[in-house]
């Protein structure tokens, strides 16, 4: 009995000198020594990056930084995220599966970085608003309900485009198409040699290819017509040619498509066009890193060329891909990451971000870039409009979404399991939902 | 009476950790499948607010929610045909033939069952590429065949039978030759003085007589098969292309992300009860006076 | 005479069939799973052309690379300690209670073996999420009070969970064989004097020994496959197991394909059990005529 009392004694008073020790932690912390936890995706940049601009911060302003990343970063934050352990800084982007940024919008939990853009940088006398490229912060993709706040910063951005094999289209002597008029007659040659015009990683890679289709039909009109979910967009006759252009290229999509179109498999479309079996498929510049052992092992009959997505009544557009860093609003240390975003753009970072190939909508980061890359940013300067954005947010609609709407079905549409017309009624019926549950 | 206390100490001490265990990670749990799938609850608010039947009002219009219960109820039924049926069948020729090799056999048809989904799925998607370089399309065109697109929208679900029929047939197997074995051969003697055929005495002596087992496995079948679903269809397709394979445990977790606990939680209350109506209904069915031997 | 000899070759044509068929189904398993195998000492690129193309050279490379930069050798130590806890917890809790259930009249013991057998009809993927959330809120209070959380993220935890969710298929195994066995046993040693505690660890549980080891055979396949649960309730991706690591591994978008390290985690996901199989099939095999079952 006795040593029953002494051991409640003494776990009684173990628990309170943790409980003590825990709430006297909180009070006490000196100022200079706090630490925020900055969450950043890890894509084909590598995450290197994300510890040298971190070690530079560090240095700049004394303020700790603990870091994550990740490649399917979702599931590592969600969890800790639900269970209300929130990041201070987050870098990640729209239009991922997971849609975590997506479900944050809808929850109103994205803190206003508004003012941030107007603070001074760390280390630096301008602030990022000054050094951002103008329109970068006024579309869907940073100010999600449009009221003219940013409450996500613009990242790394890429151009997004068709991307084919350059020396096979050399070797035929083909010419890259820019109407889709060309796009067709272009389809119809390769078929008579067994090449598929058009294939694509997964059914997800439609969004940056049908936003730019929709600008390349109708422009920035037409387009926010379509992602506001307006009124008879899909009916108009912009609507129509994009049904009809999105039924044709079905036709002409590699049958294998669909069948590898999942997480596991995706890869294998990627080589599609690669050895020659696809001509087009949609996808973004981090794919030259993605595929670098395959392209090794093709040798001199391929290399990357990327196009912009060909005019249908307007220019040739390319949807430009952008990454966002957002602060969670109920981050514990709002003050020290705004510093930290604001950071984000220093010459510093920016430098250490171009080294790796990553490149932020900073007025003359391009300039310095060589090879592929520079092919690939100077897609704007021939022709090409360029397009950011998407899908207005909605409120929760139970088992709606918008990949499941406007992107997934694509598969069904190759594989000729559902006509254009099923597809139509599809997007207009949920497309008139999401209207209704418009946010802001 | 001293002694009495003993026991009852004894007893108490023994079957108190598991109930206690039980309770807070499988009663308590259940309970709150069914308490959250009436409450609207948000991904990233933990606020709950009550809203009576309404998730399943929207359950029954959500055509998603239809298709991979239809889905579900599919490979519910061919997997367990195909497994059944076949796992019978070879438990019956192993045990009754004098074949050589028995234990190998036996040894290497166990296999599939302890491996993990995960590993299953990358053999699989070795196996199904739409290309020549698929194993299955390799092959195939040896025999002057046409290449199949294996996780097309078409074929989608067989090859998600297939793999699952791969994968369970030796257990069952294995477990139904046990459960032969201990069929008296006097039986299958004296029916083949009386001239009858090897299927004849299959189905007259040996099924019969390991009825109770079959009744059992096929009862739980049901169960275990809507797990494996959800793992095969997480690993191999991710319930694509399109939804074609989704199936009710995937759209569930899919949900809880896209349109929070409670509808998830409803969908999962469907999901209970109608495994839990199919086990019932399948034992009901499966009712047979018991042969003694 | 003729009759008979036509019999014969009917009886040999059969035979000769059966074993084809069998030698089919052999090849169809053991073929992918050689094929694995060999995968994983092909370098990356090779995994781009032919799938049947033997490696040119063994690249154990990969290996090397998926226990370390892949973080395989992590994960592989997470799951021997969450496996190896969850058996130990389950063997604990659950022998003793099957014991008493089968062998013991007390007040509620229908009760209890109806619920335990209720539990297998328990779907152990859908009560994750309310798992989760019990430990979300659970984590919640604890920071309130103590300043720190310890529900998620926590191997242990885990374990407990796996072996709480096996329990009803483990009692249900387990009482099924002890109350096959006669009173004798213990009446016998009551008479010698010995304890009901003694009588149980000394006496009951030595005999009860092949089905405890099928218990743990059983568990085992079953824990260490599992990723569900495990991607679940830990939510820090460095604390995984090995097969939700590997999950994670094969499904990564927009970073460089990795497919020799991939194949080299799938053999280690794969060796243990294999290994573990090969060495107790004989006894794995005897237990099953028990369950009728599966976990």
């Amino acid at each position: 009995m006795k040593k029953i009392i002494a051991l409640a004694l003494a776990l009684v008073m173990a628990l309170s000198l943790v409980a003590c020790g825990g709430g006297g932690e909180e009070t006490k912390a000196p100022e200079g020594d706090k630490t925020i936890k900055v969450a950043a995706i890890e894509t084909a940049y590598g995450s290197q990056v994300w510890a040298d601009v971190a070690a530079a911060f560090e240095t700049e302003t004394g303020i700790k930084v603990e870091l994550t990343t990740d490649k399917n970063l979702e599931d590592v934050l969600s969890g800790p995220m639900q269970n209300g352990e929130y990041p201070d800084v987050v870098h990640l982007a729209l239009g991922r599966p997971a849609g975590l940024t997506e479900q944050l919008i809808k929850a109103n939990q994205l803190h206003d970085l508004t003012n941030m853009l107007a603070t001074t940088i760390p280390g630096e006398s301008t602030t990022p608003a000054e050094k951002i490229i103008p329109g970068f912060t006024a579309t869907s993709a940073t100010n999600p309900y449009g009221d003219g706040k940013t409450y996500m910063a613009p990242m790394f951005y890429s151009p997004c485009g068709l991307f084919y094999n350059a020396k096979l289209f050399e070797s035929k002597g083909w010419a890259v198409p820019t109407t889709w008029d060309e796009m067709w007659a272009l389809g119809d040659l390769a078929a008579a040699e067994g090449i598929a015009l058009f294939t694509y990683p997964t059914a997800g890679y439609y969004d940056a290819f049908m936003y730019a289709l929709m600008n390349a039909i109708g422009g920035p009109e037409f387009f926010n017509a379509i992602t506001n979910y307006e009124e008879g967009a899909w009916d108009s006759e912009n609507g129509q040619t994009l049904l009809s252009i999105l039924d044709k290229l079905a036709t002409y999509t590699h049958k294998d498509t669909p069948a590898q179109a999942n997480n596991q498999d995706f890869t294998k479309n990627q080589q599609m066009p690669m050895d020659g079996r696809a001509l087009f498929m949609p996808n973004g510049t981090w794919i030259t890193g993605e595929m670098a052992d395959y392209a090794a092992t093709l040798g001199d009959t391929f290399a990357w060329g990327m196009t912009a997505v060909p005019g249908a009544g307007n220019a040739p557009c390319s949807f430009c891909w952008i990454e966002q860093a957002w602060i969670p609003a109920q981050a514990e240390h709002i003050a020290e990451a705004e510093q930290f975003v604001a950071f984000l753009y220093s010459d510093k970072a920016a430098e250490i971000f171009a080294a790796a190939g990553a490149a932020q909508p900073i007025t003359g980061i391009a300039d310095g870039m060589e090879g592929e890359q520079k092919m690939f940013y100077s897609i704007y300067d021939n022709g090409a409009t360029s397009a950011l954005g998407g899908f207005a947010a909605f409120a929760e609609i139970p088992g709606v979404d918008t990949s499941n709407t406007f992107f997934a079905p694509i598969d069904s549409l190759v594989s000729g399991t559902m006509t254009i017309a099923e597809y139509a009624d599809l997007v207009k019926t949920n497309s008139a939902l999401m209207r209704e549950n418009l946010l802001g | 009476m001293k002694s009495n206390l003993k026991r009852r100490a004894f007893v108490f001490a023994c079957v108190a950790p598991a109930v206690i265990l039980f309770t807070i990670f499988m009663v308590v749990p259940t309970f709150n499948v069914f308490r959250l799938s009436l409450f609207q609850r948000s991904t990233f608010n933990p606020e709950e607010t009550f809203i009576g039947l309404q998730n399943f009002e929207m359950l029954m219009k959500d055509a998603a929610f239809i298709r991979s219960m239809q889905n579900m109820l599919l490979l519910i039924v061919m997997v367990t045909i195909f497994t059944m049926g076949t796992a019978l069948l070879f438990a019956g020729i192993l045990t009754r033939e004098k074949l050589k090799g028995q234990n190998f056999f036996r040894i290497v048809f166990y296999i599939p069952n302890i491996l993990s989904v995960v590993v299953i799925s990358g053999i699989f998607s070795a196996i199904y590429a739409p290309d020549d370089t698929g194993m299955l399309n390799s092959i195939l065109g040896l025999f002057g065949g046409k290449n199949i697109a294996w996780k097309g929208e078409q074929h989608v679900m067989t090859s998600i039978v297939i793999a699952m029929v791969w994968q369970a047939i030796g257990y069952y197997m294995v477990m139904y030759m046990s459960s032969m074995a201990a069929v008296p051969e006097s039986l299958y003697e004296s029916a083949g003085l009386d001239g009858a055929s090897r299927v004849a005495q299959f189905f007259q002596i040996t099924i019969p007589l390991i009825w109770t087992n079959i009744r059992t496995t096929l009862t739980f079948f049901v169960i275990s098969t809507i797990n494996m679903a959800y793992l095969f269809v997480t690993a191999m397709t991710g319930g694509g292309p399109n939804r074609a394979s989704n199936v009710a445990l995937f759209y569930m977790y899919e949900q809880k992300n896209k349109s929070g606990y409670g509808y998830a939680m409803a969908i999962g209350v469907v999901i209970f009860l109608v495994s839990f109506g199919l086990s019932a209904l399948v034992n009901k069915v499966t009712e047979r006076e018991v042969l003694e031997y | 005479m003729k009759l008979k000899s036509e019999a014969n070759s009917g009886e040999r044509l059969y035979k000769i069939f059966i074993y084809v068929v069998l030698g089919l189904l052999a090849v169809l398993i053991l073929v992918p799973v050689l094929w694995v195998v060999m995968a994983s000492v092909k370098e990356t690129v090779e995994h781009y052309g032919n799938p049947w193309a033997l490696p040119t050279h063994l690249h154990w490379q990969n290996f090397v690379d998926a226990w370390n930069k892949a973080d395989m050798g992590a994960y592989m130590g997470h799951s021997v300690l969450v496996t190896g806890l969850a058996l130990v917890i389950l063997l604990v809790v659950a022998l003793p209670a099957s014991y008493c259930l089968a062998r013991f009249k007390f007040v509620g013991q229908k009760f209890f073996n109806t619920c335990f057998m209720a539990g297998l009809f328990i779907n152990v993927n859908y009560i994750v999420v309310p798992i989760y959330l019990m430990l979300a809120d659970g984590d919640k209070w604890l920071k309130n009070f103590l300043g720190n959380t310890f529900l998620l993220n926590n191997h242990v935890v885990v374990a407990i969970v796996y072996a709480a969710t096996a329990l009803p298929f483990t009692i249900y195994l387990l009482s099924s064989y002890f109350a096959t066995l006669p009173h004798d046993f213990e009446e016998a040693a009551y008479i010698d004097g010995a304890g009901y505690w003694r009588t149980m660890l000394e006496i009951i549980f030595p005999m009860a020994k092949p089905s405890i080891i099928t218990v743990v055979l059983f568990n085992f396949l079953s824990f260490w496959n599992e990723y569900i649960i495990v991607k679940t309730l830990v939510v820090d991706k460095d604390l995984w197991t090995l097969p939700a690591g590997l999950l994670n591994l094969m499904q990564a978008q927009q970073s460089a394909a990795e497919y020799g390290p991939m194949y080299a985690g799938l053999v280690l996901v794969m060796l243990p059990v294999l290994i573990l199989y090969m060495c107790v099939q004989k006894n794995l095999t005897k237990g099953m005529t028990v369950g009728g079952l599966k976990g």
